[in-house]
């Protein structure tokens, strides 16, 4: 224990043991230099068990008001929707007022297509400000999205595409074909 | 009618329980003192093999570090149980914050204010979705390195982000769609630019991979990360982030550890083993400490050039209790928090003891969790319980007893009839030791010396009046010894042992009642004549007289001021007008006069300090006892306060322990009161009625106590004073059922124990029969392979006069689901061993045997049956089925009343049966409906039964016999429920503490119980209007004594399962209630406003309360 105390106060910012003298046996080389900040120094150590304190606490605990944490209740899909539309509209503050009204709906079933008709309606408002490759795949993508699967059915049958699946898996693969198509 | 309003605490049974141990570093002032909290991490146990439940604990222990070790310092009450517990520093700040998640989703950020000693809150907030699946694997909680995030794992396919802004403050959470749907751990990587999760997981084929995500805090969303790792070892579990400059992750398996990064991936084979628990050595992280599920420590090293990492190196250091964490202390101290054994404080040794192990014990920290059974026995006879406990798991399994209250430890003893007094005495001022012990009787006084061979025999002080009672002794300066008598005062000679002075009482008047110190004598004579004495070298001298209205009852100048030879102050207790005095001396003037109100005289008073604050104490004659606190300089008494210790006339008299100074009071109740953290606490003496008690510190009994009892004086030295005393017997294997027997004194326990060998594991049950004084193991029967034990008790039957011990057994099968085979063994005790009697093959587990009308009341998996015991022809007895009653899914809990039979389901609540004599046959009358998947019940009265269920809630269900439909008599109405935080495996009925038949507290029945956790509490079944009235002081005192945290009393007291939430009723928290003995003064006196009941009044009624236990 002497040793391993003088050692501590000499080398308080240990290195860490070095690997070439690693071929001796045992623990030992591996445990020097164990960090210390000089606390269990005494060389009894004495722990006292009784009189630890049961904590009362009287006064206010109620967080700093604008520490009341809660959790974003967005819907996931709908936040990454409209954290993308802002990013590539950050100039258009129309379409984030209207983001914000569709936010406010946020009911599930609903949000596909109330966002594709609202990205609809104005979809010729954005072209200026994002590339136009990126907006045109997007039009056509929002019009699939508006489309029903009868017709997006016909779409693919005139591409020679298959026509199974659901509508999503429809939409990709026109989606797809549209991209080939532009490349 | 009894009541269903219950009262509900626990027993403090020890600090340091389990602990995930953080290190809480402030930097206000120079001094190096670092904060350590405790408490326990997420953990898996599997104690009822059913379901591997998980541990976690409702408070937070805060101590300081320093070079002596471990100071406790705080005691933190959480309502809640804790899933999370992490520490961080937020960005420029001097102090670590705690971030503390509790399992109800509920999360607050604390920090420590040094000038307050308060935990101040800092942000709090509830993280709950409102869809989403909890999480299998229990909940995560990690904080970024560079604090940038908070994240959170709590419902599968989702990360929560809490977002820290750069002053440190947080923002609205979010959640992340996680890919991953079977987690296994999340940890952040150090030194990224972005925070970066790294995710172990287990795909849908059950392989286990690692991934890394980067955490895109504008975009809210997952950004791949820099690596992954497919196709782990199987069994990894385990992720430990390296810091800077290495980085990456280490990723520990049952058979591989393999250190991963984006640059480097090493790996290692181990032997074969499951580490729980992991602790960084090195702020570098080059070395780890981890713990197997064997309590083997390794030390782990990651060897490296620069920082480019080489590889890994694993070395075995010893062995400890099975960790749950592991924490480097400092200077090679390492705490071992355990959740099956005792927590370790160990020490690493740079060489290897002789047995090659380099870890040494250097402190215990009692740890009684998982509590699986526990019996309450009285083993001394004294009419008080102690809790025998089936503690700890695998090989750190064992038994403690738990008792209450301080033990004597006999060391000599004199039969002496009608003692009055005693007193000890030194030959000389300077003797360290006591040499006389001064015995007074109604017409004479005995001296008792110890002779050259350390005996007690009787001698003669030659100056001592030994013809008449005394009724005060004490040494005096300059080797002088005082006695007091009826008559008069005597001053003798301690080596001479002759007369140097007397003084006489006046004709006509006689001394009543006397005291003295080491310079000052203070008597009262008949008509209220209250005389000071002086004590100089060789000579008294009459200081002072005064006339007191009244007949002085008794008095005090025990020297508690600066001058350990002089008092200044005098309590003196009045007849009459019953009250208490206080005089200043050597001028006998009055200060302060205090009406203790009543009809009941003080009897004995005491000036005392204990950790440097002076009390006065006043003993009624009823067993009362009023203290005060006392000014010195002003002799002004404030903060009265009255509990209720006895109902005989009590004793005062200070003795020391451990150098420090406590009271005995003395009564048909003994006490000792003592003062921890400036608070007064009364611990019962395990003695039965003491009536003198004096300190009798001798060279061969050193600090020693004589005590008169009924008839015979005993020398006996005294437990540490402290309210619970824990004895443990380590078995080395895990007892699972306890069973005490009266008649062959021996207790009987259902163990298991693990053989482990390098490829694989192996179990054997027994059923071991031990000594219930030594607790040696008398006698062992050994089970069959794969049958484990799953029930004992000790019972008779009709027409039989022995008592045998019943086991009730499963063969658990590795291929069957549930058990459907097992025994009732019938075992009688003979000459010490087991002896068979009796068995009977049952179609399925015995979970619970219980003796019913001198028979025998089994329950096998989803039945009930009833056994006779039938003598055979040829002479020999067997168990005989006589009626049985199907209809549960499993009945695990049974207990019985009269003909009344309670059973706790595995999913279907509670059930009520009854026998039918006539019939033979046994009926369904009542069930709770709801589905509470039961953990225990017990049978509180005829008509209201307690359960337990696996969401930690208390619930009480009532027979309703008055019900006007069938339909209404055969349900059980729920009439109470509350959250009590523990999963608890068994109810006994039983109490810690002596109950004395007529005072009120000796009247409420108690029911114990211990949990997973270790913790034993009580629950007392209160009068209605006893219920009423510590209910209303609870709902005031949640207004002035606040959750920490902002958590909130009521929400964490709710019932909650997964079905429903409701508000506790009917139940009362006693610790909350309690803890209103340690509100100051004026929150005291906010309350007792509030009440309109006085403080005083309060007081003593929770004082009352705390008498339970």
């Amino acid at each position: 224990m002497e040793d391993v105390t003088s050692r501590k106060s000499k080398a308080s910012s240990a290195p860490p043991p070095n690997s070439n003298n690693s071929r001796a046996g045992g623990a030992s080389k591996y445990l020097s230099n164990l960090p210390s900040r000089g606390l269990f120094s005494s060389t009894v150590i004495s722990s006292n068990p009784g009189g630890m304190r049961v904590y009362v606490c009287d006064h206010d605990t109620s967080p700093p008001e604008d520490q009341v944490i809660s959790t974003n209740q967005t819907n996931i899909l709908i936040r990454s929707l409209t954290l993308k539309k802002q990013k590539s509209d950050s100039s258009s503050k129309d379409v984030k007022r209207k983001a914000t009204t569709d936010n406010a709906k946020g009911k599930r079933a609903a949000e596909r297509t109330v966002d594709g008709r609202a990205s609809a309606k104005k979809p010729y408002m954005i072209p200026r400000s994002s590339p136009t490759e990126r907006s045109s795949g997007r039009t056509s993508d929002k019009d699939f999205q508006g489309l029903t699967v009868e017709k997006l059915r016909v779409l693919l049958r005139g591409r020679g595409l298959s026509t199974k699946g659901k509508k999503d898996e429809l939409i990709s693969r026109l989606r797809n074909d549209n991209v080939d198509g532009e490349a | 009618m009894r009541s269903y309003y219950c009262w509900v605490e626990f027993i403090n049974v020890g600090i340091l329980k389990v602990g995930t141990v953080k290190t809480f570093v402030r930097v206000y002032d120079t001094r190096t003192r670092d904060f350590f909290l405790c408490s326990s991490g997420k953990k898996r146990k599997t104690v009822a093999k059913r379901e591997g439940k998980l541990r976690k604990c409702t408070r937070i222990e805060i101590h300081v570090i320093n070079a002596q070790g471990l100071q406790p310092v705080l005691d933190v009450p959480l309502y809640g149980r804790i899933a999370t517990l992490e520490l961080f520093r937020p960005h420029g700040e001097a102090q670590d914050s705690l971030f503390i998640a509790t399992e109800r989703y509920k999360f607050c950020v604390l920090q420590w204010d040094a000038e307050t000693s308060d935990l101040v809150t800092r942000a709090a907030g509830d993280v709950s979705d409102r869809i989403g699946r909890p999480t299998d694997n229990g909940q995560i909680g990690i904080i970024d390195p560079d604090c940038r995030l908070i994240g959170l794992h709590l419902y599968d396919g989702l990360f929560k982000v809490i977002p820290f802004d750069n002053r440190g403050q947080l923002k609205e959470a979010f959640n992340i769609r996680l890919e991953e749907l079977q987690v296994l751990d999340i940890k952040f990587l150090f030194g990224c630019s972005k925070p970066t999760i790294v995710v172990l997981y287990q795909d849908n084929k059950d392989a286990r991979h690692v991934k890394t995500y980067e955490v895109a805090l504008k975009e809210k969303d997952f950004v791949e990360g820099p690596w992954s790792q497919n196709n782990l070892d199987n069994g990894a579990g385990l992720l430990i982030p390296v810091p800077m400059p290495l980085g990456g992750v280490i990723i520990i398996g049952e058979e591989t550890i393999v250190y991963c990064s984006a640059t480097a991936f090493k790996a290692i084979p181990t032997r074969p083993s499951i580490t729980r628990a992991y602790g960084r050595v090195d702020a570098d992280g080059s070395r780890y400490l981890l713990s197997d599920n064997s309590g083997l420590l390794h030390l782990l090293v990651i060897t490296h050039e620069k920082e480019r990492v080489t590889g890994l190196k694993i070395e075995h250091l010893g062995e400890t209790s099975i960790a749950s964490t592991i924490s480097y202390l400092d200077n090679a101290i390492v705490y071992v928090g355990s959740s099956f054994g005792d927590s370790q404080l160990i020490k690493l040794n740079l060489h290897p003891d002789a047995k090659g192990s380099y870890v040494e014990v250097v402190d215990r920290y009692v740890n009684l969790g998982p509590i699986v059974d526990f019996c309450v026995v009285d083993l001394e006879r004294q009419g008080q319980g102690q809790v025998v406990t089936c503690s700890g798991a695998y090989k750190d399994g064992s038994l403690r007893i738990v008792r209450n209250g301080i033990g004597i430890n006999e060391q000599a003893s004199v039969e002496l009839q009608g003692i009055k007094g005693m007193w000890s005495l030194r030959v000389s001022t300077d003797d360290p030791y006591d040499t006389f012990l001064v015995v007074s009787f109604i017409s004479e006084t005995r001296t008792l010396a110890m002779n050259s061979d350390d005996e007690l025999e009787e001698t003669e002080i030659e100056g001592f009046d030994s013809q008449v009672q005394t009724l005060f002794c004490h040494d005096a300066a300059n080797n002088q010894l005082v006695q007091v008598t009826a008559s008069s005062v005597r001053l003798v000679s301690s080596t001479s042992r002759d007369l140097l002075d007397e003084w006489k009482a006046p004709s006509g008047f006689s001394v009543n009642v006397a005291t003295a110190n080491s310079t000052q004598v203070l008597l009262a004579t008949g008509g209220g004549n209250l005389v000071y004495l002086e004590i100089c070298y060789s000579k008294l001298t009459e200081v002072k007289h005064a006339k007191l209205e009244y007949e002085v009852s008794c008095l005090d100048i025990n020297p508690i001021g600066e001058n350990p030879n002089f008092s200044q102050l005098a309590a003196v207790g009045m007849w009459t007008d019953m009250s208490v005095q206080i005089f200043s001396l050597p001028s006998l003037d009055l200060i302060t006069k205090e009406h203790l109100g009543g009809e009941i005289i003080p009897r004995s008073v005491l000036l005392c300090a204990f950790e440097g604050v002076s009390y006065l104490l006043c003993a009624l004659g009823d067993g009362h006892l009023f203290n005060f606190l006392l000014n010195m300089s002003t002799g002004e008494l404030t903060d009265r306060k009255k509990v209720s210790l006895g109902t005989q006339p009590i004793t005062l008299r200070t003795f020391s322990s451990k150098s420090t100074t406590h009271v005995f009071a003395a009564s048909d109740r003994p006490t000792v009161i003592y003062s921890s953290n400036k608070k007064l606490l009364y611990s019962n003496v395990n003695l039965k009625e003491v009536s003198y008690m004096c300190p009798f510190n001798s060279a061969a009994f050193p600090d020693s106590l004589a005590i008169a009892k009924e008839g015979e004086l005993t020398i006996g030295t005294i437990d540490d004073i402290q309210k619970l005393h824990i004895r443990s017997i380590p078995l080395g294997e895990h007892a699972k059922r306890i069973c005490h027997q009266e008649q062959s004194r021996t207790f009987a326990i259902c163990s298991m124990k693990y053989f482990q060998t390098s490829t694989d594991e192996s179990e054997m049950h027994f059923v071991r029969l031990l000594d219930d004084q030594t607790f040696d193991f008398i006698s062992t029967y050994p089970l069959d392979t794969y049958e484990f034990g799953c029930s004992i008790l000790s019972c008779s039957f009709a027409d039989d006069s022995n008592v045998y011990y019943c086991v009730g057994t499963a063969y658990v099968l590795p291929e069957e689901n549930e058990p459907s085979k097992g025994r009732i063994l019938v075992f009688i005790v003979e000459d010490g061993k087991l002896q068979l009697i009796a068995e009977k093959e049952t179609k399925g587990a015995v979970y619970s045997l219980n003796a019913f009308n001198g028979k025998l009341l089994a329950a096998i998996n989803q039945k009930i049956h009833l056994y006779k015991w039938m003598l055979r022809d040829e002479g020999s007895r067997e168990l005989q089925l006589e009626c049985g009653h199907h209809g549960h899914i499993l009945a695990l809990y049974v207990q019985t009343r009269g003909d009344f039979i309670v059973v706790g389901d595995l999913m279907k609540s509670i059930s009520l049966l009854i026998y039918k004599h006539e019939e033979g046959a046994i009926e369904e009358r009542a069930r709770d409906y709801n589905a509470n998947w039961m953990t225990a019940v017990e049978i509180l009265d005829d008509d209201i039964y307690l359960g337990a269920e696996n969401n930690f809630n208390l619930f009480t269900v009532r027979k309703n016999s008055e019900g006007a439909t069938d339909e209404e008599r055969a349900r059980l109405e729920a009439v109470g429920e509350y959250h009590l935080g523990e999963s608890v495996n068994r109810f006994r009925h039983g109490s810690l503490v002596m109950r004395l038949p007529d005072s009120d507290v000796g009247q409420i029945p108690t029911v114990i119980f211990g949990t997973v956790n270790g913790a034993i509490g009580v629950i007392a079944s209160l009068s209605h209007e006893h219920y009423l009235f510590l209910e209303k002081l609870q709902s005031n005192l949640v207004k002035v004594i606040k959750g920490v945290g902002g958590l909130s009393h009521e929400q964490w007291r709710s019932f909650n399962n997964e079905k429903k939430t409701a508000d506790a009723k009917n139940f009362l928290d006693g610790d909350l209630i309690e803890s209103f003995l340690d509100l100051s003064r004026n929150r005291m006196e906010e309350i007792s406003k509030a009440m309109d009941v006085s403080v005083e009044e309060l007081c003593k009624r929770v004082e009352e309360m705390t008498r339970l236990h």
